[in-house]
């Protein structure tokens, strides 16, 4: 006897009842024929073989990639945590999980949530990539209108939206930047936890960042009581608050539920890097207002209480390692903000305006022209600031390269028309956005790091979009140093002590995230600067920071091979 | 799914609606569409409503269907057509659609001397799609063939008959013997038939999922209080959670019909035409 139902659908023979009954409404032979060919084509076959890879065209998942889909669709059973190292593909991943599920008929409707920056990028892509009719949800009539939907997250949460959703039974929830959800006592978990799922994945480069309560809230959240009540979890797995024992039946109960891909553990072609430092003279009235500009932040930023301002002096500090024009822009704004009502300049800020003046011809300008010309091939610039962009395109088209644009404020038509006149008719793109929507730039293999963030997440992010799986060719990074500047230090501690450039650092923004909490790098960076007196002493304070980042370099990847060992499931020592 | 079989699809789906064809070359099809294709492939119901409630002259579009990714559109209407692509999903939904019921007659076979009428038998076709369902789901085709005038059943009848030759019109000089079975009891006799078919496969991917829903079940009983200890909230959660792993794993199977249709044969069996 089968011990489970079969249900019979049966609407189907009162529609034949009456064409029989009026002998109209037949089908012809070859029609028929031809809809029983349709469904042998639609037919699902096994249980087990992926159908999707046979139903994308333009581009071919990575092995790792479509190993991911058989185990999440397979073994899994389609809950699953999926926590590759950024840049491994977790999108496409996702992607063809979906389309695994919406050719199968096990999904029919589902829900995207991921950061309100990225839903048109993941519409896009699920449109493009998959063929997937994903729509972007942008008013609440929307949720009962369409069955695939990408939503922002603090959207959804609010109502009316969250009120549609609960409603609601998904065939599968998707949640990008999954991290968001390490804390059970937030609205965000919360709202998650209430959703009604039948699959559901959760995507994050970082599962755990500081404590093993966050895992333990994120596979809760995915399968309630895999990892039993907290209380057994706490005695069961954690030593301390950041320190697990009985690793190995952890790492068993972690790998059934959670997918981690890194770069180590595959053999994934990536191109080489090879870095280059552009050391620069500046020139002597170039110096002086560098000279001068510095003194004045740290003066103010000694005196300053107020952050703002201090972020001002911050950018300012920046900004004269990059171009005067650049300087000027904040320069005004700063005088506009201290002067206001004052009938003249302070002799300082007109100093600086004096000085500023006076520089007429830019040495990284020079630099940068004479580089460009000795490489026939596309440059993508990257600077930090809006006013170096507009003056480099106007420098660089007298000089006769041609340049183009991009920013992350263009709109997605701008954004598409600027990558094509770049890819088909422009030397040069200069850019001041690197992350956020998606640029890939894999057809260019030279880069220029105009001016350098003093954020190591955001050099990678510059990286990442053209140092890219599937980047054939090797990747040339010109580094742009002011001889005698805090640019000149910066460089050395980015490219020298933690080796940022070399190779990708997986584990990244855990590390710095681990390293400080309560302030950023960039403001790290600036007490440093402006506190010690000379350069013996900056250097000191950045090696020890160095020192500092390699530690807790070392003790992330020990953390992760115990939590997760690797992608094999074996551990390497 | 190779790009020949998806163009042979397309052009014959093309041809049975009516299409008219204005352009064919070894990369793309120009095609004016029938009315039928154009509200099945082109999602425009607004304008098929306002040209029906308006009584306009329908006009439905041309379209451009490209077979090869390097071809692109010159600023016509169209698309690439590949396997997955949702035109081609459309194309093959609407197909399914417009061929789903027939009633046909076999072209009489070899020469005929006398005037007297052969007698044809009626056999209801039904085309049944079988879905395992659980995680994880397969299906399976099943042509089915019951033989209206002495209640025979075969399997598997489409496969065995495609390569005669229908016509709708019932040929001169023959007749239709009265069917004995009802279209009703047919049916029965054919889920009946199915039913035991299936009872006799191997379940072990059904007893595999609901030994798992089981265990599941447990893992979450055991992180929820015990009932007399939980909140209202809590209650209401937990249940809601084992309703979603039913509905994850819960395994059983779904028939429905693709299609079916009436065909009178000149033999009451099939066994002379097996392969």
């Amino acid at each position: 006897m089968q011990s489970f139902p079969t249900y019979w659908d049966r609407t189907w023979f009162e529609p034949f009842r009456q064409h029989l009954e009026q002998d109209s409404g037949w089908a012809t032979w070859e029609g028929f024929q031809l809809a029983v060919e349709a469904t042998e084509a639609l037919i699902v076959p096994h249980f087990d073989t992926l159908l999707s890879l046979q139903q994308i065209r333009g581009f071919k998942p990575l092995p790792h990639q479509i190993e991911v889909v058989r185990k999440v669709t397979g073994e899994m059973r389609g809950r699953a945590i999926l926590a590759d190292e950024v840049g491994l593909g977790k999108t496409i991943e996702a992607g063809l999980i979906l389309k695994e599920y919406l050719i199968r008929g096990l999904v029919k409707n589902a829900l995207i949530l991921v950061p309100s920056s990225l839903v048109l990028q993941w519409t896009r892509e699920l449109q493009q990539k998959f063929q997937i009719p994903a729509m972007a949800q942008k008013k609440a009539w929307m949720w009962d209108q369409y069955p695939i939907l990408v939503a922002s997250m603090d959207t959804a949460k609010r109502e009316p939206h969250r009120n549609f959703i609960l409603n609601k039974n998904y065939d599968i929830l998707i949640v990008d930047e999954a991290h968001k959800l390490k804390n059970n006592r937030t609205k965000n978990w919360q709202f998650i936890n209430e959703i009604k799922k039948k699959y559901c994945l959760l995507l994050t480069a970082t599962p755990m960042q500081n404590e093993l309560k966050e895992l333990y809230n994120l596979v809760t959240l995915l399968k309630p009581g895999q990892l039993g009540k907290q209380s057994h979890f706490q005695s069961e797995y954690m030593a301390g608050k950041r320190k697990a024992k009985n690793e190995e039946k952890l790492r068993t109960e972690i790998q059934s539920v959670l997918i981690r891909n890194r770069r180590q553990d595959h053999n994934l072609q990536m191109s080489k890097r090879i870095v280059k430092t552009v050391l620069i003279e500046l020139s002597p009235a170039e110096r002086a207002l560098y000279d001068e500009v510095s003194r004045f932040v740290r003066s103010q930023s000694n005196q300053e209480k107020d952050l703002k301002n201090m972020l001002s002096l911050l950018v300012l500090q920046k900004e004269v390692c990059s171009s005067r024009d650049a300087v000027f822009h904040t320069l005004f704004k700063l005088f506009q903000q201290k002067e206001h009502g004052k009938e003249s300049l302070s002799p300082e800020i007109a100093h600086l305006i004096q000085l500023l003046r006076q520089v007429n011809y830019s040495s990284k300008v020079e630099k940068a022209v004479e580089l460009i010309t000795s490489i026939p091939e596309k440059v993508v610039i990257f600077t930090e600031f809006r006013a170096t962009q507009e003056m480099l395109i106007r420098e660089l088209t007298r000089e006769g390269i041609t340049a183009v644009p991009f920013r992350g404020g263009f709109n997605r038509n701008k954004k598409d028309w600027m990558m094509e006149l770049f890819q088909k008719r422009a030397q040069v793109l200069v850019a001041t956005e690197a992350g956020g929507e998606g640029i890939n730039l894999q057809f260019c293999h030279h880069m220029i790091n105009y001016d350098m963030p003093w954020n190591p997440m955001r050099v990678e992010q510059r990286i990442g979009r053209i140092h890219r799986l599937g980047q054939t060719n090797d990747v040339y990074i010109y580094n742009f140093a002011t001889k005698q500047t805090i640019e000149e230090h910066i460089i050395w501690l980015l490219h020298e002590k933690i080796q940022l450039f070399e190779s990708v650092i997986g584990e990244l923004e855990m590390i710095l995230e681990s390293l400080g909490k309560e302030e950023s790098l960039e403001q790290h960076l600036m007490q440093i600067m402006t506190q010690t007196e000379n350069d013996e002493e900056l250097r000191h304070h950045l090696h020890q920071w160095g020192e500092k980042f390699s530690q807790t370099r070392q003790a992330v990847a020990q953390k992760e091979e115990l939590l997760y060992g690797t992608s094999q499931g074996k551990i390497h020592h | 799914m190779e790009q020949a079989k998806v163009r042979s699809i397309t052009e014959q789906y093309l041809q049975t609606q009516g299409c008219h064809i204005l352009e064919s070359t070894p990369t793309y099809i120009k095609t004016q569409l029938s009315i039928e294709a154009d509200k099945d492939l082109l999602n425009r119901p607004l304008y098929w409503m306002y040209v029906e409630k308006m009584s306009l002259p329908p006009q439905p579009a041309r379209f451009c269907f490209l077979f090869d990714e390097k071809v692109q559109l010159d600023g016509e209407r169209g698309e690439h057509l590949f396997f997955g692509s949702p035109r081609f999903t459309q194309i093959l939904h609407s197909a399914q659609k417009k061929g789903r019921f027939v009633r046909l007659y076999q072209q009489p076979t070899g020469w005929q001397r006398d005037s007297t009428s052969k007698p044809y038998y009626p056999w209801l076709a039904i085309n049944y799609r079988v879905s395992y369902i659980c995680d994880k789901k397969k299906e399976q085709l099943r042509y089915l063939g019951i033989n209206l005038y002495n209640g025979d059943l075969y399997e598997p009848f489409y496969p065995t008959i495609r390569h005669l030759n229908w016509t709708p019109k019932l040929p001169p000089r023959r007749h239709l013997l009265e069917a004995r079975l009802t279209l009703a009891e047919a049916v029965g006799e054919a889920e009946y038939y199915l039913q035991e078919s299936l009872e006799q496969e191997d379940a072990a991917w059904a007893t595999e999922a609901a030994k798992r829903l089981k265990y599941e079940w447990e893992q979450l009983d055991a992180y929820y209080p015990e009932p007399s200890k939980r909140s209202p909230e809590e209650n209401e959660e937990w249940k809601q959670r084992r309703y979603e792993l039913a509905w994850q794993y819960q395994p059983r199977i779904e028939v429905d019909v693709a299609n079916a249709g009436l065909f009178y044969m000149e033999t009451a069996s099939l066994d002379h035409l097996k392969h």
